[in-house]
């Protein structure tokens, strides 16, 4: 007999449906999976048998064959362990004689007696409308793959009308809406679920989203130029550079930016959660969480860590990971030039494209990045206590690596210096999160209203932003440029931030006083001097 | 060395000196003939070193202008090129080197020399933005005073004293050639360099166009800050500071030299320190240094006064930062010290470094010019 189940095939975090058939029929018993599959589907057989069998189930005794579909869709992992089983077991016509005298033949020992399976068994008809996502053990219990999340956005969008998965998966599918999902522990359950022998359990209570970060602004004293950085970074979509010794705060300034960012629609959490899935990455019971995500990659990290990479399939990287968040790099500068070039075309595409010999994987990579660095090489230039040691070459040579690309597209550079003990102590508690995110979030809605849905005024078109700039802030920016001895890219970035500034308080024109702070955000590529 | 024989047994014929330096000029370059002279100068010191100079130099210079690029060169430069004994020539270069002479030629952009007093204002490169802010005081309060400030042009102190002395006309002594633009960051469009012409200064240097600058070039360079000045004064310096080897030409030549106390802990105070306890005169206000060069009666005139611009920064500001004058402030304790909004306050910040009214150093933001009770 025919029998026909549905599932999905991951494509980085695109899911396409597969159609997934089994043939249970006369011949030598021997398993055949065609559509091609990857060693895991291959090996699929092996742990599905088992499965099956420990769970007292019938595995059909003569020649079974399991066809993926499309079948010129590479397809790769564990997950359609489960529905192969259920195929195959819907295909399988126990009593048929064939069926009993290959169960003789293969099987000798166990025959005696097999404890019959408590009622009806599979027909191909209980599988319509079912989708199943899943690996076997051998003992028949079911178990989670990664992609659990787009997978189920698939199959509702392809009008599936339950999916099976495992316990833990059910969470995760249970985020998306329109779709009935049904948590299934073992293989014996999914059958008896199926043929209406078992009602189906319900789903663990997903735990409510996340929706703000313990990490307050109101911990960081002092910083004042800092802290109007990030609020500043977190109302455009602003890169922002942050440069000082070792203990100053970068990092504890920058885990704080993705509060100050506008919480996530529940669609583009489930994008970030759909990333985090692919990736393995993400626990099933955790809550989805509103708030960006926040990626702290060591400098060291590989480029296939940042941008993804892995053989088969590529895997979503760092840069991925913290879609619609905060990537932080912390000590920008000692990472090599190599992995600091990769990283410039998905901040300006907001999307990194893996291309392999079988596949083109795109995710998307729309994140603001933090990036840290020393002042210098020793780290101690500008502590006031330290005595740096380096040589002033050694750090205009540090330093000018800030000139590449990469820093290029960074709008925003602040120098940090260490706050002394004295001085933390007797500073008063800092501005709350929740005061200046209320800010950006007016500056952001602004934006949106200017730009369209999504957009930010780092990603707008250059002449556009010109357009909202005042005549006499232009002729000042000029003005500054010349004066401070900057590059011609500095006034795009400074369009760019006092645009921002402008939409912080809330004015439709850039002023002069907008672009002139905005030329402030920048480090000299050589040490200061008089 | 061969050059240098070649010229003396020509002797002092002027047709074939002509000739001679022609042919060199082909060979070696005007420049190799020069050399030559110098160090034929230094080598012997009981020559007369301005006669012998002159002996060589001249015929270059008179060739020169026909038939070297060089002339070219330093026309395109804007280059006057004065040689000792010429009337160009600062004549408080040509004397009183006890053996080395003075600079062969001095190569001038801008202002001429003027017979005025001079001080010289040195110290470290890598400063801190206390010496900063001190070399800026001083600078500015001399210059208003009607005093040439003389520095070498390096960053650091001597750029925050030509800085803060840009209006009154200040000397820069180059460690290199005029076509070479170092330090890179003064000689860009819109530096320092460009900023000294605009406001009456000069740019010296004792080398042709094209000459490195080697660290010996730039040490040489030092004699002539001590050589220009009356008083050498040291703001901050490391223990193997270019400034004490200004200080020791200015000893040399009978220049006094006095020196800025520093903060005991810091290393680039090892310098003026040692200085005093050599018995350099401290110099802890500007009215030291009109009292050195003995102008103590003459007190800022109340032109320079009026001519200074209205400040652009809120008086809170500018009080703040009179206040902790010449110390820079951090940007961040001056939006806390003035409940100044941080991002208003950015915006201030570069509105008046574009005007400069303000500099802008590792410790923070100082007031370019000294506040004015």
């Amino acid at each position: 007999m025919l029998a026909t189940i549905h599932t999905v095939a991951l494509i980085g975090i695109e899911a396409r449906p597969v159609r997934l058939e089994a043939s249970a029929g006369q011949g030598v018993p021997a398993t055949r999976i065609v559509g091609l599959g990857d060693t895991a589907v291959r090996e699929a057989s092996d742990r599905v048998q088992s499965a099956i069998k420990r769970s007292h189930l019938d595995y059909p005794g003569g020649r079974v064959i399991v066809n993926l579909s499309p079948a010129d869709l590479k397809k790769t992992g564990t997950g359609f362990d489960l529905p192969m089983a259920l195929a195959i077991l819907a295909a399988h016509v126990p009593d048929s004689p064939a069926g009993s005298m290959s169960e003789t033949s293969h099987d000798g020992e166990e025959k005696p007696t097999p404890k019959k399976p408590k009622g009806p068994n599979l027909t191909p008809r209980m599988l319509r409308g079912v989708w199943a996502l899943g690996e076997l053990g051998l003992d028949g219990q079911v178990r989670s793959v990664p992609g659990t999340l787009p997978a189920a956005a698939a199959a509702r969008d392809q009008g599936a009308e339950v999916l099976l998965v495992s316990d833990h998966a059910a969470v995760e599918a249970s985020l998306i809406d329109g779709l009935r999902v049904i948590p299934v522990a073992t293989i014996g359950e999914a059958v008896g679920v199926l043929a209406g022998r078992e009602a189906p359990r319900p789903i663990d209570d997903l735990p409510d989203v996340v929706t703000s970060t313990a990490k307050d602004l109101r911990d960081v004293r002092g910083q004042a130029v800092a802290r109007r950085a990030l609020e500043v970074a977190a109302a455009g979509g602003h890169h922002l550079l942050m440069s000082g010794p070792p203990g100053c705060g970068k990092t504890m300034l920058a885990e704080r930016l993705p509060g100050l960012m506008p919480p996530l629609h529940v669609e583009e959490a489930l994008e970030v959660a759909t990333i985090h899935s692919v990736a393995g990455m993400r626990h099933p019971d955790a809550p989805l969480s509103l708030v960006p995500p926040f990626r702290a990659p060591h400098h060291t990290t590989s480029m296939a860590g940042l941008v993804g990479g892995g053989s088969g399939i590529p895997r979503p990287g760092e840069l991925s990971l913290a879609h619609r968040g905060v990537l932080f790099i912390d000590e920008l500068l000692e990472a090599p030039r190599s992995v600091l070039d990769v990283l410039r075309q998905p901040l300006e595409n907001g999307e990194v494209r893996l291309v392999r010999s079988q596949h083109a994987v795109t995710y998307p990579s729309q994140v603001i990045l933090v990036a840290a660095t020393n002042p210098c090489p020793c780290g101690d230039l500008g502590h006031p206590t330290r005595r740096c040691r380096c040589g002033r070459a050694a750090v205009d040579r540090y330093r000018q690596r800030l000139s590449g690309p990469l820093a290029d597209r960074i709008d925003l550079q602040v120098e940090l210096r260490p706050v002394e003990r004295d001085q933390l102590l007797a500073a008063p508690e800092g501005e709350p999160t929740a005061e200046v995110a209320a800010r950006v979030r007016g500056a952001r809605e602004l934006a949106e209203e200017r730009w369209g849905p999504g957009r930010t005024n780092r990603s707008a078109r250059g002449e556009a932003v010109r357009a909202t700039v005042a005549e006499a802030a232009i002729r000042a920016l000029g003005r500054a440029v010349d004066a401070l001895g900057m590059s011609a890219r500095t006034f795009d970035r400074a369009l760019r931030v006092g645009r921002t500034v402008a939409d912080l308080d809330g004015r439709d024109t850039v002023s002069v006083d907008d672009v002139e702070e905005a030329v402030a955000y920048r480090l000299p590529v050589t040490v200061p001097v008089g | 060395m061969s050059v240098w024989e070649d010229v003396a047994e020509v002797g002092t014929d002027p047709a074939l000196l002509r000739a001679a330096v022609e042919q060199h000029g082909r060979r070696g370059g005007a420049g190799a003939l020069l050399r030559a002279a110098r160090d034929r100068a230094t080598a012997d010191p009981g020559a007369d070193v301005s006669a012998l100079v002159r002996q060589v130099v001249t015929p270059v210079l008179a060739v020169a202008p026909e038939t070297t690029a060089l002339a070219e060169r330093w026309a395109r430069l804007g280059v006057t090129v004065a040689l000792v004994g010429d009337p160009g020539y600062p004549s408080r270069l040509a004397t009183g080197w006890p053996d080395t002479g003075g600079p062969t030629l001095v190569a001038r952009r801008g202002a001429p020399w003027r017979d005025r007093p001079a001080v010289a204002i040195v110290g470290a490169r890598r400063a801190s933005g206390y010496g900063l802010g001190v070399a800026a005081w001083l600078a500015s309060a001399v210059a208003d005073a009607g005093i040439t400030v003389v520095s070498g042009g390096a960053l650091g102190i001597d750029a925050a004293a030509h800085g803060a002395a840009e209006h009154g006309g200040t000397v820069v002594a180059l460690g290199a050639g005029h076509g070479v633009g170092y330090p890179r960051e003064h000689a860009a469009p819109g530096g320092l360099f460009e900023r000294v012409l605009a406001g009456g200064g000069t740019l010296l240097s004792e080398h042709l166009p094209d000459i490195p600058p080697v660290p010996a070039n730039v040490r040489a360079r030092n004699r002539i800050v001590a050589g220009l000045a009356d008083v050498v004064v040291v703001v901050e310096g490391g223990e193997r500071s270019g400034a004490l080897v200004t200080a020791g030409y200015a000893a040399d030549l009978g220049v006094p030299v006095m020196a800025v106390p520093g903060d005991v802990r810091e290393p680039g105070s090892v310098a003026p320190h040692r200085l005093l306890a050599e018995g350099a005169a401290p110099c802890v206000r500007p009215l030291d240094l009109l009292e050195a060069v003995g102008q103590a009666s003459v007190t800022s005139s109340d032109d320079s006064a009026t001519a200074t611009p209205p400040s652009l920064l809120p008086a809170a500001v500018r009080a703040e930062l009179a206040r902790r004058w010449p110390r820079p402030v951090r940007l961040d304790d001056l939006a806390d010290a003035t409940a100044t909004p941080v991002g208003r306050l950015m915006g201030l910040i570069t509105r008046a470094r574009v005007a400069g009214e303000l500099a802008e150093g590792p410790d923070g933001v100082r007031l370019l010019r000294a506040p004015r009770p």
